[in-house]
């Protein structure tokens, strides 16, 4: 039971990694995103290479800056483009960097995936427990990460940010660069969700293309919804729900004893869907909204107040 | 080679033509990129199956009921969805669209699990014609795609429905001064659509197998056609998908087979930087 408790925790971690990074992009700076998966492969598959070679360390900087450069690169071409334009190139990119690890054989080892990936503090696990030692691992770089995406949008660029998805036209005439806001956001959004494929492959010390499907992208836009767009906060507490309720339906199993795997996951999925369906509907603000930030919390006291 | 591949790419872009018309009206009266596109085909794929094999029926008889289970699907997204979330935007419909995709698709998985099926059509003999192969399925496509998009021409250019779903998309407060009720046009729209979209789901089934990723595999190959006609054009999109069509069988002279479909998201890309509003213009797609 405590390891599944802790499965659990680790998959959350994941999830809650792609999730701020994706809330940064749409959640921030209103920038739709279709393709986090390939950003999540791409530090994945940087990782699982890199590790033997390097270094856990070096290994999980390259996938954040590998995936950042991408990110980046993507933003500099599509980012200017409205957003239904936006969603279709960035869906295209993840289909494109599958394809690519499907059938670049000589890097990727293609569909049989990679095995055998070290984990890190692998020699400190065998002695007290290799996913004790994980966990608090994944936990903490949940809370660097969280702390500095958080600081992130506390400061001028995260306030910039979020003025340029509420009104781009005005925030470009109070003389800021919203084209290159833009781009950066996506890069530090590709960087983390580049670090958070880096986890997933630490983790489960095996990758292949099958794991990266569209339905990462999904669970990202799911948890952002849930928790409340903008909300780093909310992030948190939309992508623990969602990993708890995907895990809670794989006991459904027990009580429905007809269904079989393939439908189960179907329903699993098809719940994804529908939720983020309903929650646009019923609780467009998420759980935890966005907190308003007022110009008076931001603005030293010189003005002489109220 | 070359003529056989070309031959193939027309075939294929044509099949195109219809979910791009789809996804191209929808854009233009409903004003977002509907990216539910991919699992409407496949529902109307299995809608076809289910019809054609469980029920015997002809593949003629199949084709009717996937264009109804479709346009019926397209309805209920639209009441239960789109309509609710008309008023916040392009981007909240088109994450809302992704979740009806997600939906539709493992509907289709939860009944029909995730093995391939096909339609239970006599086999033929392709026919050979100037040293290029014609398979009987590739005429069907053909004719069925060229009937449906002259109806659809004559429907948007020729009737009081096609004069107010354009009225809508050119102006829908306009529109609605003179008494058009976009509420109305956006059900019709939806139906129209729907059909559209459960005959490409037949035509689908019969160039490949069907399984529940049926017709995300041609999600973007179907937007580079509609990106390339220019959104909201129709007839752009029947242009746009032949060019993709061609493009992508073409490809095989020259890249890997397995890359194919990298030719339509460069499409896409390409396009974008240095034409941004399609090749037959459209409304501007950059900021």
């Amino acid at each position: 039971m405590i390891a599944y408790l802790v499965t659990i925790a680790i998959l959350v971690c994941v999830a809650a990694l792609v999730g701020l990074a994706l809330n940064l992009q749409w959640g921030q700076a209103g920038l739709v995103n279709f393709g986090v998966v390939g950003f999540v492969a791409i530090g994945a598959y940087a990782a699982a290479l890199l590790t033997p070679q390097v270094g856990w360390l070096p290994a999980m900087i390259a996938a954040g800056a590998l995936s950042a450069a991408l990110s980046a690169g993507l933003a500099l071409l599509s980012i200017r483009l409205e957003e239904n334009y936006l969603a279709i190139v960035t869906l295209g990119f993840g289909e494109v960097v599958r394809l690519v690890i499907l059938n670049e054989g000589w890097l990727t080892n293609g569909a049989l995936g990679i095995p055998d990936i070290p984990r890190p503090f692998a020699s400190l696990g065998e002695s007290i427990g290799g996913d004790a030692v994980f966990i608090v691992f994944a936990l903490g770089l949940l809370a660097i990460v969280f702390l500095a995406l958080e600081g992130m949008a506390r400061s001028p660029f995260g306030r910039a940010l979020r003025a340029i998805r509420d009104d781009a036209t005005v925030t470009s005439a109070l003389g800021k660069n919203v084209f290159l806001l833009r781009v950066k956001a996506f890069a530090v959004g590709g960087a983390v969700m580049g670090v958070a494929g880096a986890l997933h492959a630490y983790y489960l010390t095996y990758i292949d293309p099958s794991q990266f499907t569209p339905i990462v992208t999904a669970y990202a836009f799911m948890a952002v919804i849930a928790g409340g767009r903008g909300s780093n906060v909310g992030l948190l507490v939309g992508a623990g729900s969602i990993m708890a309720l995907l895990e809670g339906t794989r006991f459904l199993k027990d009580v429905i004893p007809v269904i079989d795997g393939v439908q189960l996951s179907a329903l699993r999925l098809g719940l994804i869907g529908a939720g983020i369906v309903l929650l646009l509907i019923l609780r467009p603000q998420g759980l935890v909204p966005e907190p308003k930030r007022r110009a008076a919390d931001v603005l030293p006291k010189a003005g002489g107040g109220r | 080679m070359a003529a056989q591949l070309f031959f193939n790419g027309l075939v294929t872009g044509l099949l195109i033509a219809l979910p791009a018309l789809a996804l191209t009206i929808v854009f233009g009266v409903l004003k977002f990129a509907n990216f539910a596109v991919g699992s409407m085909l496949t529902l109307g794929a299995y809608a076809a199956w289910v019809a054609n094999v469980q029920l015997g029926l002809p593949l003629f008889g199949a084709a009717a009921i996937a264009a109804l289970t479709v346009a019926g699907a397209g309805l209920l997204a639209d009441q239960l969805a789109f309509e609710r979330l008309r008023a916040r935007g392009s981007i909240t419909l088109l994450v809302a669209s992704m979740g009806v995709s997600l939906v539709i698709e493992n509907v289709c998985r939860f009944f029909f699990g995730n093995a391939s099926r096909g339609f239970d059509v006599a086999l033929s003999r392709p026919i050979r014609w100037e040293g290029i192969r014609i398979n009987q399925e590739q005429i069907t496509i053909a004719i069925t795609v060229a009937v449906c998009l002259v109806l659809v021409d004559a429907l948007l250019r020729f009737t009081p429905l096609g004069r107010a779903m354009r009225a809508v998309a050119d102006n829908a407060s306009l529109a609605a001064v003179r008494g058009v009720e976009r509420r109305t046009i956006a059900r019709l729209t939806w139906v129209l659509v729907g059909a559209l979209l459960g005959l490409a789901g037949v035509l689908a089934g019969l160039d490949r197998a069907i399984d529940p990723l049926i017709g995300w595999n041609y999600q973007i190959p179907i937007f580079a056609a509609a990106i390339l006609g220019g959104l909201g054009s129709p007839l752009g999109a029947v242009a746009g998908a032949l060019v993709i069509g061609v493009a992508e069988e073409m490809s095989a002279l020259v890249i890997p087979t397995n890359y194919r479909q990298v030719v339509s998201f460069s499409v896409i890309l390409a396009l974008l930087l240095f034409r941004a509003n399609g090749l037959f213009g459209a409304k501007a797609a950059r900021k």
